[in-house]
């Protein structure tokens, strides 16, 4: 077998066992994560945190920096999205009012406090 | 096959690890879009943990509220709660949320944590009776815990004042105990201390260790203090570090303890 041919074998069998090692024995750990990297469950639950510290302090400002955290999308969107997960998952009568309260809140915001500036 | 034939297939080898080392840990790293609260980077994990606090404020659901602490996997939550209210109350945040953070402090501190994951299945299904027919699927209750509270428009009165000459306190204090009517503490209450200098205010149950309705304020040596409860009826003046002795007459600075309760309604 010429040089060039056990060189490539040696390179097919070196990613894939790097690939292996990389990717399932020892992937990279994420111990730093954000909140918008969050499970389907944890992340709707943060929404309804969210919402239910507005319930109590109906700072709405601090409820739409709370809910930026999760990403870029909207955040009346983002609650919009946790009301639907909610309905799926058999969250309570009450979380629900909860979360609805925010969004017709969210809603009810002058158009140009919903644009950021730089 | 002579050794020296083995030679480039070690070295594709060697080279083709590297590759695929860089590839699946810079290129291509493995992404988790399903992570979980308790890998979250700390200041994120802190607005976790206020959220859960403000959540508790709003609706009272204690079992709820062990479920959303357990996916952080805190080893001490009372402590970890009563120490970001101390942290937040100093970065002047606001006050609802230092507030609901020392109240969740204090009542988990008063009792013992149950294991959260029963709890988790405890607040999230509804047990049913064994039938042979389909059951609904289970559904999400609330159950509102009672907390010791403040009642309202009720203005605690000073009922004891102690000097307390303890030597492993290490700092002279004005300690306050704050009670409803039958003798629970409570926590939340604000507290207000002046002095020729300056003023600070604090709260009680940031130290649910010592009690909900316990809170500390160190003093300096020579300075005379007045000390309001926010709820309170009059302000408590004059407190200055009193004079204690040990075994052997050396002198050193106690403490005052002072005990607030509210009255009974009639």
């Amino acid at each position: 077998m010429r040089f060039s041919s056990r060189l490539f074998i040696g390179l097919f069998i070196g990613i894939l066992l790097g690939v292996l090692y990389g990717w399932v024995i020892r992937p990279v750990e994420y111990i730093d994560t954000a909140p918008d990297s969050l499970r389907a469950d944890y992340y709707n639950e943060y929404v309804l945190m969210v919402s239910e510290a507005y319930a109590a302090d109906g700072d709405l400002d601090l409820a739409r920096m709370r809910l930026a955290a999760l990403g870029p999308r909207p955040p009346v969107n983002t609650v919009v999205a946790a009301i639907d997960y909610g309905l799926e998952h058999g969250y309570s009568q009450l979380d629900l009012e909860t979360l609805n309260r925010l969004v017709v809140d969210l809603r009810a915001m002058p158009p140009s406090a919903e644009i950021d500036t730089p | 096959m002579k050794p020296r034939a083995f030679l480039p297939l070690a070295l594709g080898v060697l080279i083709g690890l590297a590759a695929g080392l860089y590839y699946s840990w810079v290129v291509n790293p493995v992404e988790y879009v399903d992570s979980s609260p308790a890998s979250l980077r700390q200041d994120f994990k802190e607005d976790y943990l206020a959220l859960i606090a403000a959540g508790y404020a709003h609706t009272g659901d204690l079992q709820h509220t062990r479920a959303r602490l357990s996916s952080l996997k805190l080893e001490d939550p009372a402590s970890a709660l009563s120490r970001l209210a101390q942290s937040r109350l100093a970065e002047g945040q606001p006050e609802a949320e230092v507030l609901a953070l020392a109240q969740l402090a204090a009542v988990l501190g008063q009792r013992p944590v149950p294991n959260a994951a029963t709890d988790r299945v405890a607040s999230t299904a509804t047990p049913s009776a064994p039938s042979s027919s389909p059951t609904p699927s289970p559904t999400a209750t609330r159950t509102p815990t009672p907390r010791p509270t403040a009642t309202p428009g009720a203005p605690f009165r000073l009922t004891d004042r102690e000097q307390v000459c303890d030597l492993r306190q290490g700092e002279s204090q004005i300690q306050v105990r704050a009670l409803d009517a039958s003798g629970e503490g409570i926590a939340g209450v604000e507290l207000l201390v002046i002095w020729d200098a300056g003023q600070d205010h604090f709260f009680t149950g940031l130290k649910p260790e010592l009690g909900a309705g316990y809170a500390d304020f160190a003093m300096q040596p020579g300075v005379t203090y007045t000390l309001q409860l926010r709820d309170g009826d009059r302000p408590i003046t004059g407190l200055s570090a009193p004079d204690c002795a040990d075994d052997s007459g050396v002198s050193y600075a106690g403490s005052w303890l002072l005990t607030f309760q509210q009255p009974s309604l009639p």
